[in-house]
């Protein structure tokens, strides 16, 4: 329903307009003539009239009869009608009915005291004709007006009460959607202050497989149920994808391409998504249309920073569009910082921004995050002294630590019934042409773990398929060299280089194959990749890397050393274009040792 | 916020004046529908140089001003950005959607 915008004319009623009005009108008075002078003209003018003959008749009448205008007489027995009045006036009532006194003009101190006890008007007796229908026509465009009056008063409050509604479920549903575990992490911080009853901006957080932690600040235009409205597709989009282990930019070009399609022209959602990879001490940001990501020491001082590089999503057409990420290593802990527009436009009374630097002097009033993440949240509220934040007030704070030593943690699987398990075999062959744009690993994985015996090992599969798969494409096809990465900036580098020779790739294939078997009473799964590549010598690089030490982590890279841990067996062979792995699923019991 | 229209030719100029935000909706639409309907005007200026304040339903009003404009076989191009407005078009990267003059 439109409401009625403020500005707007009611008043468009012109005298003309409202004569149709019929009014019931009660006349009280004890002079039968008198009563019918009044009766005769007020039907004359088709009006209906009511007649009391004393007050307290009068007001009886009042009550039953509820009539639009009274004409009221002042000497009457028993009750008087100011007295009458004066009842009349204290009955509860949401409209207002004009009461006239009608009485001698020798009576004027009775008229005084009667307008004073509530009555609107008065008229000496005898009056003329003409004079009564002239009084009963100008109350009667007065009533319609008001009538008209109450209607848009009515209409608003309903049209107030249906909104409320609204604004009730969408905060209900939007705190159902966007509540997840990953908001509860250990690492994340964050808080979103509305500027109405619930934010247009939303906060995500979900661990990757592999344990990265993703996490996303959209802001959509405008704020309230509008706004909240444009940014709720994004949040399954984000979880979903998150938990397949699709890359961020992946994601990104979802996000857009979904927004894109639904909403119109003029809705866009800013956002900044990062992924944090704390075992590859890397942070990786998309950010579009929100201020400066930036990370902090330990010490308060910012050491990356990463400005909006792209416009919103929603606006782009897919062909337009880049989720082109950028990734920085971090060698110090430290704090990530996202925030939108709204904190940092935050404004005081005097019309003041927070600004970046206030931001940024708020955080360093201590070196963890928790107090950080108290100082921002208590100094937002200083500044904004009380007042309603203008737009809606949001930021992520993700604690970021460097670990010398990086397990990956196991829940201890499940032991598998031998009646319940079956062989399962899956061979793909992945051509340039669709390693140029395919997602493999998240698409592989999720094959895999539809699996029953493999879904719990999704996270320990994804580091080996993601490591094993990695490699074949990055330097069994794309020919890049990991050593590029131990230069100073040499993983934006590496990065860079993926992405180009990525685009151009025109030849080559890389072939996966797995088999779930049972081996000596276990369930096993092996896993063997074959690029087509020239291969390297692996005799050199494996003399030992079977114990996950430090230094082997720097020789053999972290990640074979990892693939090393976490699989039985593995084996190069070929030209070291082939590589085999045995991964320990479970124990296999028969039925009835369980 | 208040609009001056200047068309001569196949260029228009569009200078905004004040706050350009959620009540201008009605302003600046019917200023920029005057131009769209003008078939010779080939080129649209924004010119934003005595604009103080830009919020994101005035973002939202421009793109779809460049929606129009593209079905039109029209140009927009932004002009006289300074202070918060450029700001607030920088972070939202328009110079990737609009032509931007000095």
């Amino acid at each position: 329903m439109v409401p009625p915008t403020s500005g707007q004319v009611l008043s468009v009623l012109k005298p003309e307009s409202l004569t149709g009005y019929r009014l019931k009108i009660l006349i009280a008075d004890d002079t039968p003539t008198n009563v019918k002078q009044l009766q005769v003209v007020a039907q004359s003018m088709g009006h209906q009239v009511v007649v009391a003959v004393d007050g307290l008749s009068a007001l009886e009448l009042f009550q039953s009869e509820a009539p639009d205008l009274v004409f009221m007489d002042i000497m009457m027995p028993g009750m008087d009608g100011i007295t009458a009045v004066r009842h009349i006036r204290a009955l509860p009532t949401e409209k207002w009915t004009p009461i006239i006194f009608y009485s001698a003009l020798d009576r004027m101190q009775d008229i005084v005291s009667g307008l004073e006890a509530g009555g609107d008007d008065y008229l000496a007796k005898p009056a003329s004709t003409q004079l009564l229908k002239a009084k009963i026509n100008s109350y009667a465009r007065q009533i319609a007006l008001q009538g008209k009056v109450r209607g848009y008063a009515e209409e608003l409050v309903r049209w107030r009460e249906e909104s409320e509604e609204q604004t009730r479920l969408g905060a209900y549903v939007m705190s159902r959607l966007t509540d997840a575990a990953g908001l509860r992490d250990q690492m994340v911080h964050s808080f979103n202050l509305p500027a109405e009853t619930f934010s247009g901006d939303l906060l995500c957080a979900a661990r990757a497989p592999g344990d990265v932690l993703n996490v996303m600040l959209a802001d959509a235009a405008g704020h309230g149920l509008a706004a909240a409205l444009s940014a709720m597709p994004l949040t399954q989009a984000f979880y979903s994808m998150t938990a397949k282990g699709f890359p961020l930019a992946s994601i990104v070009e979802e996000l857009n391409r979904k927004l894109k399609a639904i909403l119109p022209a003029d809705r866009f959602v800013a956002a900044t998504l990062a992924s944090i990879d704390v075992r590859n001490r890397t942070v990786e940001i998309w950010n579009g249309g929100n201020p400066d990501a930036f990370f902090l020491s330990t010490q308060g001082e910012i050491v990356m920073r990463w400005p909006s590089r792209h416009p919103p999503l929603g606006i782009l057409p897919e062909k337009l569009f880049s989720g082109l990420t950028e990734t920085v290593v971090f060698q110090e802990p430290g704090d990530l910082v996202l925030s939108s527009d709204g904190l940092t436009e935050a404004e005081n009374k005097a019309g003041a921004w927070l600004g970046i630097d206030g931001v940024i002097n708020l955080l360093a009033c201590a070196e963890d995050t928790e107090t950080r993440f108290k100082c921002l949240l208590q100094g937002v509220d200083a500044h904004l002294q009380g007042e309603p934040a203008r737009d809606d007030v949001s930021c992520f704070m993700v604690s970021v630590p460097i670990e010398r030593r990086q397990q990956f943690r196991f829940t201890a699987p499940k032991l598998i019934n031998q009646s319940q398990f079956a062989e399962w075999r899956l061979d793909l062959t992945y051509s340039a042409q669709e390693l140029r744009y395919i997602d493999v690993v998240p698409g592989v994985l999720g094959l895999v773990t539809q699996v029953q015996a493999l879904k719990e090992h999704q996270g320990g599969l994804f580091l080996v398929l993601s490591e094993l798969f990695n490699n074949a494409l990055d330097h069994g096809l794309l020919g890049l060299d990991s050593v590029t990465k131990n230069w100073v900036g040499g993983f934006e580098i590496y990065m860079q280089q993926r992405i180009d020779r990525l685009a151009k790739l025109d030849h080559g294939a890389i072939a996966l194959s797995f088999l779930l078997h049972q081996s000596e009473s276990r369930a096993v799964l092996d896993i063997s990749i074959q690029d087509s590549g020239p291969g390297f010598d692996f005799n050199k690089r494996l003399t030992d890397a079977s114990a996950l030490s430090e230094a082997n982590e720097r020789v053999f890279g972290r990640g074979i050393a990892l693939v090393n841990s976490l699989c039985e067996q593995v084996v190069y062979s070929g030209t070291g274009n082939k590589v085999w792995c045995r991964y320990v699923v479970s124990d296999l019991v028969s039925d009835n040792a369980s | 916020m208040q609009i001056a229209t200047d068309m001569t030719g196949s260029r228009a100029v569009l200078n905004l004046n004040g706050r350009f935000d959620f009540h201008s909706h009605r302003d600046f639409r019917s200023a920029y529908e005057k131009v769209m309907e003008a078939a010779e005007v080939r080129d649209i200026e924004i010119n934003f140089r005595q604009v103080d304040y830009l919020d994101s339903s005035a973002l939202g009003m421009l793109l779809l001003l460049r929606e129009k404009a593209e079905a039109a076989g029209k140009n927009v191009a932004l002009a006289g950005l300074q202070g918060m407005v450029k700001q607030v078009l920088e972070i939202a990267n328009f110079g990737k959607l609009f032509t931007v003059r000095d």
